[in-house]
């Protein structure tokens, strides 16, 4: 009897601690988790105190002394090049390796290895994407490069000299609540985390809506309706620019694809969120004499945030900025002579190839009056949670991989029609280490164009401004030599003359140094004029913040940091400089409408987006249905099987004013009557206040101001870790304003000012987040509250190790 | 005494080693000293969950609890203290079943 007793209770006890030292289905293990010793109590940061401290390391060939400033940013000072880039990688991963491991796991298709089932279709899509492949390929040129290679397996090196120390204890509270560990870094990650880059800058597109559209309402339509160049446009490159060079021969426009299937292809349609705002003002219009540059890259706003601030310093380079967690150097940045920023150019280069099938094996393509034979390739997926390996079949052409989901294949005849996706992720190579080793080590205007044949993908108007007073910007980047607007339609699979061949010569990329008008901007506009010789795509980035920032600069004599910095902020909307009086002048027409207190505020609003306006919450909102009532009816966008594309915003404000008896404003939906705009405006304008209503309750100065009503949400990169995210931050703002913060958390994610000074430059930043990647930490969101506000921080930039500087307060020491 | 005994040494033991060494420790303490089935379990029980109670209350303290109460969102736990009850008993009761094993053991081995 004892014996069984004992028994019994020890296998109870063994059971339970074994039970507790398990995973359970979804859930982390509970003892370990839970254990105030290594578990997530320990994630409690006790704010950063004064102190000095010292580590060994191996794999240091020096001393590397480390410096963190007040807001937790650390300035690196190594005695060799190697060492800095080691140091680079350790100090980044204790602040930010789960976010690091996490973006390679996401491009290279395997989150459902630690999230489970949820995640499974995300990355057979990044796999059909061939984003792994591509970072391979971008990997082998890190290696080809001696500079490169230094920085890609030192930064390495150093990241794994923290995986290979940290303890569960000290792991991100991500990997204990996931019940993961941290898997070695390498060259080969750096390069999938620039494939993310890739796929948030380019990888949309409306070719299908497009060829929806042109199937639908034919060429002439498509020719009024969606134009090659917008109506109001302040291109990047100024009017007028002569282009210093002898244009290649641009290829021969072929017949286009004659019989195209309609199609609803499961893509992400071109997001206004996307951009980006960059300029440099010429010493003439400043203060000191000398330039000032100014960047504001808008992106997903994420928490952790996408950027960390860093300055690295050895015997040669001290440079000041941002990088972007797993990729080494300094993304956008400064140093003693120059500063440069960067903004996503846009041009098309992610295009849709009609493939015709032999038969219904699909195993063979027409392509040059020849069949060719298909490859299959299987990609085999881990899935948290089940035993087997999940398998998708892929089918390559020579364009790329057919991208529609099985299941869903049209068919033509009886025939099945594909889709193969040509896009420039895997294509372009560059080397992008390269490039910003040479960007934080250069010292005048030709070291900032020699960087440009490193520069592939995302393509980037990059900014540039130096202590030589010259400014200048560069659309930079691979862009593929094009046929009037090819990749405008779905393109035809089986016809040679498609397929992309050659790119635009990198010499002849848009470019401007030291314009007349004395600045250099880009907000992810058109690039340059149809002047330009090359075709790069028929739609960019909306006009309006380009407009109004060329039009602010143009009105700066003795421009300051502090100007720079107020037009980061500005909240001024140019669409409704354009369209509102339009409007305003039908519904005045009207006596109800006038009547209605929302037609007050709006009459009486200030054009700006400012926080607590209430115009811009009716305005926009009304645009928005303004829009869709007008073109809904004939472009149906959202239709399920052959989706349209709705005109811009731009052409519809043109037609609203030059034709507003145009039969596209006549509802066909109502066959009886024959709408005219004053109609589609009106009765828009009642459906906005009554949604607004439904939404906020009745017009008071509280719920319908534009910062409550818009808000912005920063989210964790695991959406469901609400409470690591930070919700309803009150900004003004929008989608096509300077300050263009969106409902859908897009935003400014780093805004940085830079005055350059022939002996010390003064540089300003932050970004809406903080230095550390931990939700328990003050440093995890300490700076979103100031970016909110539109401050801006004095950014630390040392001389020298030994400079004395009053917000440095603490020391690490890395020995070997 | 116990109650001390197993405090000390199953810190120690868990501040350099994995949490599984409290349960173990438990059993080892009881094997050598408890005298009773329910006193080892309690004993074990109540050691255990003081420590795991005060550390936590500690860590929870130095920043203002930031990560409790963000632990408790993600897991819909109403309030940080109920994460912080949950935490006792964990370590409370794997320790307490160590704890009698140990006893039970003991008596075998008599």
């Amino acid at each position: 009897m004892k014996y069984i007793r004992a028994l019994l209770s020890l296998l109870v006890a063994g059971g339970l601690t074994y039970l507790l030292n398990q995973p359970l289905g979804p859930a982390p293990a509970l003892g370990p988790f839970f254990s105030p010793f290594i578990g997530f109590w320990q994630n409690d940061e006790a704010p950063q105190k004064a102190s000095s401290s010292e580590l060994k390391l191996q794999g240091l060939k020096g001393e590397v002394i480390v410096k963190y400033d007040d807001n937790g940013v650390p300035h690196i000072f190594a005695e060799n090049d190697a060492d800095l880039f080691f140091a680079q990688g350790y100090i980044i991963a204790r602040d930010r390796l789960w976010q690091m491991d996490f973006y390679a796991r996401v491009t290279s298709g395997r989150l459902s290895e630690v999230m489970g089932p949820l995640a499974l279709d995300f990355d057979r899509y990044n796999r059909r994407l061939q984003l792994p492949e591509g970072a391979a390929k971008l990997a082998e040129a890190f290696m080809k490069d001696p500079d490169s290679k230094l920085v890609a397996e030192s930064y390495s090196a150093g990241i794994n000299a923290y995986i290979d120390q940290v303890e569960y204890k000290d792991l991100a509270i991500e990997f204990k609540i996931l019940g993961y560990q941290p898997e070695a870094w390498s060259p080969l990650k750096t390069a999938l985390v620039e494939m993310l880059m890739r796929k948030d800058m380019n990888a949309r597109s409306d070719d299908y809506r497009m060829s929806n559209t042109l199937a639908a309402h034919g060429p002439e339509v498509v020719k009024e309706l969606f134009p090659n160049y917008p109506i109001e446009e302040s291109p990047i490159i100024p009017k007028g620019t002569k282009w210093a060079f002898t244009p290649v021969a641009v290829p021969k426009v072929p017949e286009m694809l004659k019989a195209s299937v309609a199609a609803r292809l499961d893509i992400e349609s071109e997001n206004p969120g996307i951009g980006s705002n960059n300029w440099a003002v010429h010493g003439s219009r400043t203060a000191t004499g000398l330039p000032l540059l100014s960047n504001d890259p808008h992106l997903g706003l994420s928490l952790p945030s996408i950027w960390y601030q860093m300055q690295l310093v050895s015997p040669t380079v001290n440079v000041y900025g941002v990088c972007v967690p797993g990729w080494p150097g300094i993304g956008i940045g400064f140093n003693k002579d120059i500063a440069w920023g960067m903004t996503n150019v846009g041009s098309d280069v992610f295009d849709f190839y009609q493939i015709q099938f032999k038969d219904k094996t699909q195993k063979e393509y027409q392509h040059d009056g020849q069949w060719r034979p298909v490859t299959m390739k299987i990609n085999e997926f881990m899935v948290k949670g089940e035993a087997k390996t999940v398998q998708d079949t892929v089918r390559y052409t020579h364009h790329g991989p057919v991208l529609y989901s099985d299941g869903q294949t049209p068919f033509m005849g009886d025939l099945p029609v594909g889709h193969a996706l040509t896009w420039i992720g895997p294509l372009a190579v560059g080397n992008s280490l390269k490039a910003l080793y040479m960007i934080n080590r250069a010292k005048n205007y030709d070291d900032y164009r020699a960087i440009m044949p490193y520069l592939a993908s995302p393509a980037f108007n990059v900014v540039f401004a130096s202590n030589q007073n010259d400014v200048a910007i560069t659309s930079a980047g691979h862009l593929p030599l094009k046929w009037k607007e090819q990749g405008k339609f779905v393109l035809d699979g089986a016809n040679p003359a498609h397929d992309w061949h050659d790119w635009i010569p990198v010499e002849q990329n848009p470019y401007v140094k030291n314009p007349g008008r004395g600045y250099v901007s880009s907000a992810n506009q058109f690039p340059a004029d149809p002047s330009y010789p090359y075709y790069l795509g028929w739609k960019f980035a909306p006009g309006e913040r380009g407009i109004r920032i060329n039009e602010r600069l143009e009105k700066m004599t003795q421009a300051t940091t502090d100007s720079l910095r107020l037009l980061q902020n500005d909240n001024f909307n140019v669409e409704a400089r354009r369209v509102l009086p339009d409007l305003l002048k039908i519904l005045e027409k009207d006596s109800s409408s006038k009547a209605h207190p929302a037609y007050e505020i709006l009459a009486n609003w200030n054009l700006r987006n400012d926080p607590e306006e209430l115009g811009p919450t009716i305005f926009e909102r009304w645009v928005k249905e303004l829009r869709l009532a007008i073109w809904d009816d004939d472009f149906p966008s959202t239709d399920k099987k052959a989706p349209m594309m709705l005109p811009t915003r731009d052409r519809t404000w043109a037609l609203l004013k030059k034709q507003p008896n145009s039969k596209w404003f006549d509802d066909k939906r109502t066959p009886k009557k024959t709408e005219r705009a004053a109609d589609i405006v009106r009765a828009t304008f009642a459906a906005t206040i009554d949604s607004l209503i439904d939404k906020h309750g009745r017009i008071n100065n509280e719920s319908w101001a534009w910062g409550k009503a818009k808000s912005a949400d920063i989210k964790h990169l695991v959406p469901l870790f609400k409470s690591f995210s930070r919700m309803d931050v009150i900004n003004g703002g929008g989608a096509n304003i300077v300050n263009a913060t969106t409902e859908s958390g897009h935003g400014p994610s780093w805004r940085m000012v830079v005055q350059l000074d022939k002996t010390w430059p003064k540089a300003f930043g932050l970004y809406p987040g903080g230095q550390s990647g931990n939700p328990g930490s003050r440093l995890y969101d300490n700076m979103i509250d100031q970016w909110a506000k539109g401050e801006l921080n004095e950014l630390v930039f040392l001389k020298s190790k030994e400079e004395r500087h009053p917000k440095i307060v603490s020391t690490l020491k890395l020995l070997k | 005494m116990l109650y001390v005994l197993i405090i000390l040494f199953s810190a120690i033991a868990q501040y350099f080693g994995p949490w599984w060494l409290m349960p173990i420790v438990c059993f080892v303490l009881c094997l050598w000293k408890a005298d009773a089935a329910l006193k080892a379990f309690g004993v074990a029980f109540f050691a255990a969950a003081t420590l795991w109670l005060g550390y936590a209350s500690y860590q929870h303290s130095v920043n203002e609890g930031l990560i409790g109460q963000k632990v408790a969102d993600i897991f819909k736990i109403p309030n940080v203290l109920v994460l912080v009850v949950i935490t006792t008993l964990i370590g409370g009761i794997v320790s307490g079943f160590a704890g009698m094993a140990g006893y039970y053991c003991r008596r075998a081995l008599a």
